[in-house]
């Protein structure tokens, strides 16, 4: 039994040695330089050189900081505005086309004028972020309350429910699946952004430690910043916003497994 | 039950007043801003207003700066997108012949995916250069992978019933490809497509920023550079607007017409997570 349970997991591990095989091989059969492609050896070495002086874990934290706090601010932004977009015809037809204009502009085009802002480094980086992360989960919010029947809000008020009750009762539970697949897209986005516009504006984080070893010719430190970045976003999005959702959109039914 | 069709007209009077207050949203913001930066007092390189920006704009088209950037990222995205999708297509149907295959790449798959195109840029930048190979190349990626991802999985998840069936209809694995499996995975064709296409569109701007001398992308970041802060919020805006057409005239009616016809249902939202 054992052994079944680990052959997709041996299977899935195959393409990975094999490329990690035709790295180590390729390079030097080919007689490639290291300052292109680093021996796999080297961007260990590295990893253990930069993990011991501590300052990757540095720029992993920095890093996920500017993402956590871009995250709560875009967030406690948007779910507000969603619901109030969702709820009233009004401030949707006033909103929704200039929203829809500035999305398309939201992201990476706000680094200079960030930077210009709030300096080079964390405040404009987390303007970047909180931006994109807000309109990310902005219309996940409106579709999550307009999807919400009519006949819950008119069930809540013929019992006489305030405008509270409401919120409390009909919108929030019934726009949670909504939110809660919205945070997760929009945290995929935050973290894009965010590599992004430490590329540009950082002078710490993973981002600004990949491009700033361009400049050095540095490629291994380059090659472990993009392993890195891989690996921090499949262990976030399988071990953080997976499990929440097994935890509550698939445990209640409404999401179905592809 | 009998459905109250709302007469041609009322819909008509309906639809204009909702644009009437879209614009009116857009213009409230605009002329907020403008006051803003009137009263402020603020230099107008820290805030400028939109006249200054309206300014930029025709100072830029009338020296045909504007056209030139324009058509360069035009061309450079066109390029990027389609040869994405080739090389997208193309490995994903060789990798994904059959659900074994499918199975033992997808995680290296889902793994290169991972790593967002930003963090490729730098590598490129040492490999390619600045210039026009290393923005092709990470389009080239942004594209293909999406395409190559959702087609493994959407081969993984293809009814093995449907091969089946042919099979004991005595099709041979070429029927079975092309009766079965492209047909099957088409949709999630189209749903990397998409997804590429839209992550394309922010890589082409990071690109410029990084490895070009000229496209909106460029202006961007340029006019900061050079305090021209006019000319960033110009390339803002028409990037805004490019993307704007770009989605509403071409990769929505492009998803109506295929998957949507199809009767499958879009879940391009979700899929977008990984």
């Amino acid at each position: 039994m054992k052994t079944l349970k680990l052959r997709p997991y041996l299977l899935a591990a195959t393409p990975f040695i094999g490329i990690l095989i035709l790295w180590t091989v390729l390079p030097s059969l080919l007689s490639v330089p290291a300052y292109k492609l680093p021996s796999p050896q080297l961007v260990w070495t590295k990893a253990i050189e930069l993990t011991g002086d501590g300052s990757l874990l540095q720029h992993i934290l920095v890093s996920l900081y500017r993402l956590a706090l871009g995250f709560i601010v875009g967030n406690l932004l948007a779910v507000p505005i969603g619901i109030a977009i969702g709820v009233n015809r009004h401030a949707s037809d006033f909103l929704l086309p200039l929203l829809t204009f500035l999305q398309s502009i939201a992201g990476i085009a706000w680094i200079p004028l960030a930077v210009l802002w709030f300096g080079i480094g964390d405040g404009a980086i987390i303007f970047v972020i909180a931006n994109i992360i807000f309109f990310s989960n902005l219309y996940n919010t409106v579709i999550g309350v307009e999807s919400i029947p009519q006949a819950y809000y008119r069930a809540v008020l013929s019992l006489g429910a305030s405008r509270f009750d409401i919120l409390k009762t009909v919108i929030i539970p019934g726009a949670f699946v909504q939110l809660i697949v919205g945070f997760r897209s929009s945290m995929a986005f935050g973290w894009r952004a965010l590599i992004g516009a430490e590329l540009i504006a950082g002078t710490t984080g993973l981002g600004y430690m990949t491009l700033d070893a361009v400049q050095w010719y540095q490629t291994e430190t380059v090659i472990l910043g993009m392993i890195i970045v891989g690996v921090i976003w499949l262990v976030m999005d399988r071990f953080l916003f997976r499990k929440l959702e097994t935890m509550t959109v698939r445990r209640w039914g409404i999401l179905q497994d592809k | 039950m009998p459905v109250n069709k709302p007469f041609l007209h009322g819909q008509f009077a309906k639809r204009g007043i909702k644009a009437a207050k879209g614009i009116t949203g857009i213009a409230v913001l605009f002329i907020a801003w403008q006051i803003g930066a009137s009263v402020s007092g603020v230099s107008s390189y820290f805030f400028p207003a939109p006249v200054d920006v309206y300014n930029a704009f025709r100072d830029m088209m009338h020296k045909g700066i504007l056209e030139v950037y324009l058509l360069d990222s035009l061309y450079r995205y066109v390029v990027g997108v389609f040869l994405g999708s080739l090389v997208g297509i193309g490995v994903a149907l060789a990798l994904g012949l059959n659900k074994a295959i499918a199975a033992v790449f997808a995680p290296l798959v889902g793994f290169f995916y991972a790593i967002v195109e930003s963090a490729w840029l730098p590598v490129f930048v040492i490999w390619f250069g600045y210039g026009i190979t290393t923005i092709l190349t990470l389009l080239i990626f942004v594209v293909a992978f999406p395409i190559l991802y959702n087609v493994l999985a959407g081969i993984q998840t293809l009814p093995i019933v449907y091969v089946n069936a042919a099979r004991s209809l005595g099709a041979t694995r070429w029927q079975i490809l092309r009766e079965v499996i492209l047909p099957g995975v088409l949709p999630s064709i189209v749903t990397g497509f998409r997804i590429g296409a839209g992550f394309a569109f922010r890589g082409l701007i990071i690109a410029e920023a990084i490895a070009a001398t000229s496209g909106i992308g460029f202006l961007i970041f340029d006019g900061a550079a050079n305090k021209q802060t006019d000319r960033t919020i110009v390339g803002m805006i028409i990037m805004g607007l490019l993307w704007l057409i770009i989605e509403l005239a071409y990769l929505r009616p492009f998803e109506r017409a295929t998957i949507q016809k199809w009767g499958l249902v879009t879940t391009a939202e979700q899929r977008e997570v990984q």
